[in-house]
């Protein structure tokens, strides 16, 4: 049997499916995960690693947006993952003696980073293609060369230490109920803490970017992407629309940035590298661009999969690392040719991968039956 | 009846070319009028630039008395204009529902908070859609049933394709609708359907613009006729005037054979 059949036959039996058993199941692992480790029957080690990839899965659903609905290509995300982290770093560390609430840093890191994308998307909106990659790849670097020069706001390549855990509660509110300071409990700052906080931000996350898919402005960015004219043509403004694609997939990011420098209590640019918006971009195309389901495991799978097999490389782990970018670079190169469309594809890539599905040509068979003579004019 | 569109002195150029050239006519509400003209006259050019693809080089173009020239496609589009494509230009991974429900875009309101949310609104309001295209698709008996609603607009035939186009273009209830040479590679019964269609679209109330090619089908449902050749208006009137004009006769079989028939 062809690999390609073999992947066929896998994604037609996990099509029959339901989503929803997807969803519960996957949040159910991810809920139950931590308590391995507090069973002691997992490292906490594992736990980094499970934090680590949520926020990549945070990362992915936001790209997605952009590269799987609107099908715009971006190579310079990370670029908003670090205006987040770098709000969060300002506004909740010693360097200006800053530490606001919680909250209003989550909100306004995820804001800042949406500005950022408003001034990279407004100019950029009539490219496409090569040019999109082009400018979103220099945009990427000049904001982490911008970082590591700032000296003065960011100490350059050193980065920001120290970066306050979350208080979920500020200071004094608890006071004003009559207790004497803050509860342990109101403060994140052990690893299984981190990994509840960010696994609810992306369950939060990924619900609400469904909905939108199913919306009227996730048609818009679908029908934008199928072809731009005869969208436009039938009311859609395309500069808003790719915009507002641009602008939440910023925010989305931003998000992300922030708590990821809040888990990490420091952050410096090399987080931020041209490297790491590639390993986006290939969490989004391997799980499968548009498909939700799909980059959430893309990210885990990328992210996680990399750590388990040095775990067990034991001895060899440094020279694992130097193979690394290879094995990613084959796992892509596999992917775009054996399935384009991803491990868990989205109907409508599905369909422009393949100019005629199989599944799709057996439902219009079945179809056919249903149908009144002389209507047999499907051409499959 | 009112006047829906009124085109004065239009002219679009490419380069050198004149490819419409200071052409005025006016289509008056519930009307169904026909531009016809050989190859290259004009005629998607015209309706490029009435919905918005192009900006006119001189001359206006009004909606019901409102200027639209110069407007971008959405915004015409806003203003009560759809149009269908010559060349098909369905969304044609997304299914036949979708396409319609695209066409419903700029008549719905769901923001991008509420959509999130999926809030109450929104649920109704896209309940409501999808009662609305089910409707609009049955204008097309039969061709647009049940299943094949979910099957993307690539499976569909070539016929069906252009039914779609229509379906998605009054998604929106335009108060003028533009279509395209609609029975374009349709066989005669086809093309017959389709223009009965277009007759019980008139009999509810739309306003046509539509630009044909098969004689049969201008003569069975315009109103009005419009010739063009070479981006001019050549005539203008019932379907028996502007097919017996001299200018139109010549235009489509050149001098002599005008000649020949006078
Ligand atoms: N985008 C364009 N660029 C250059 N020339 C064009 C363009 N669109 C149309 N033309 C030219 O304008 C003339 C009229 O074309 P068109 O309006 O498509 O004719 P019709 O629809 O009547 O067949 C033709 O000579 C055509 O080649
Ligand atoms: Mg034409």
């Amino acid at each position: 049997m062809r690999l390609s059949e073999v992947t066929e036959r896998v994604s037609g039996a996990a099509a029959r499916v339901p989503r929803s058993v997807y969803a519960v199941g996957g949040l159910v692992i991810a809920i139950i995960f931590p308590l391995l480790n507090m069973a002691g029957w997992v490292e906490t080690a594992w736990l980094r690693v499970g934090v680590i990839s949520l926020l990549f899965v945070m990362l992915s659903l936001g790209l997605n947006i952009v590269m799987g609905e609107t099908g715009l290509l971006n190579l310079g995300y990370i670029a908003f993952f670090a205006f987040g982290a770098y709000t969060t770093a300002l506004l909740s560390s010693p360097k200006f003696e800053l530490r606001w609430p919680f909250l209003v840093v989550v909100v306004l890191s995820a804001l800042i980073a949406m500005v950022a994308g408003f001034v990279i998307g407004l100019p950029t909106l009539r490219l496409r293609g090569d040019y999109l990659a082009i400018v979103t790849l220099a945009f990427g670097e000049i904001v982490r060369l911008t970082i590591t020069n700032l000296q003065d706001f960011t100490n350059g390549p050193n980065g920001i230490t120290g970066i306050y855990s979350p208080r979920l509660v500020g200071e004094g509110a608890l006071e004003s109920l009559g207790s004497t300071g803050p509860a342990a409990w109101l403060v994140i700052d052990k690893p299984v803490e981190y990994y509840y906080l960010v696994l609810a931000c992306v369950a939060v996350t990924a619900v609400l970017i469904s909905n939108l898919k199913n919306s009227r402005i996730g048609r818009a960015w679908n029908a934008l992407r199928e072809d731009e004219l005869a969208a436009v043509s039938a009311g859609i403004t395309a500069s808003r629309a790719k915009l507002l694609s641009v602008v939440l997939s910023a925010g989305i990011a931003g998000f992300a940035g922030s708590l990821f420098a809040y888990y990490s209590n420091v952050i410096s640019p090399e987080s931020f590298l041209f490297m790491q918006s590639v390993i986006v971009v290939c969490m989004v195309v391997l799980g499968g661009m548009g498909s939700i389901p799909g980059v959430i495991l893309g990210a885990i799978v990328l992210q996680a999969l990399p750590q388990v097999i040095r775990q067990a490389a034991g001895a060899a782990r440094s020279e694992f690392e130097v193979y690394r970018m290879l094995i990613f670079g084959i796992i892509i190169v596999v992917m775009v040719i054996f399935r384009p469309e991803g491990l868990l594809p989205d109907t409508l890539w599905r369909r422009e991968a393949h100019e005629v599905d199989p599944r799709e040509q057996e439902k219009t068979r079945q179809s056919l039956f249903d149908l009144e003579e002389g209507e047999k004019d499907l051409e499959v | 009846m009112g006047t829906i569109l009124e085109l004065q002195g239009v002219s679009m150029s490419f380069g050198g070319l004149k490819a419409v050239d200071s052409l005025s006519f006016d289509v008056r509400e519930n009307e169904i009028v026909s531009i016809i003209g050989p190859n290259g006259s004009g005629k998607t050019t015209t309706f490029n630039v009435i919905s918005g693809l192009y900006e006119p080089d001189s001359g206006d173009i009004l909606l019901k008395g409102e200027s639209v020239a110069g407007l971008r496609p959405d915004q015409v589009h806003d203003k009560g204009i759809s149009r269908t494509f010559q060349s098909l230009r369905l969304f044609s991974n997304m299914s036949v529902l979708d396409n319609v429900l695209v066409g419903m875009h700029s008549v719905t309101d769901a923001g991008l908070i509420a959509s999130m949310l999926r809030l109450p609104k929104v649920r109704r309001e896209e309940a409501a859609m999808r009662v609305k295209a089910r409707e609009i698709l049955e204008m097309f008996p039969g061709r647009f049933s049940g299943p094949r609603q979910q099957q993307p607009a690539f499976s569909l035939s070539y016929a069906n394709r252009r039914r779609l186009e229509i379906a998605r273009a009054l998604a929106s209830e335009p108060a003028l609708l533009l279509l395209d040479e609609p029975v374009a590679g349709m066989n005669p019964m086809e093309s017959r359907e389709v223009m009965e269609q277009i007759k019980v679209l008139r009999d509810k109330g739309y306003t046509i613009l539509m630009i044909e090619h098969d004689m049969h089908v201008v003569e069975g449902v315009s109103d009005r006729v419009i010739a063009m050749d070479h981006g001019v208006k050549i005539a203008e009137g019932t379907y028996t005037e502007v097919a017996n004009d001299p200018q139109v006769v010549e235009a489509y079989l050149g001098k002599r054979a005008a000649e020949a028939t006078a």
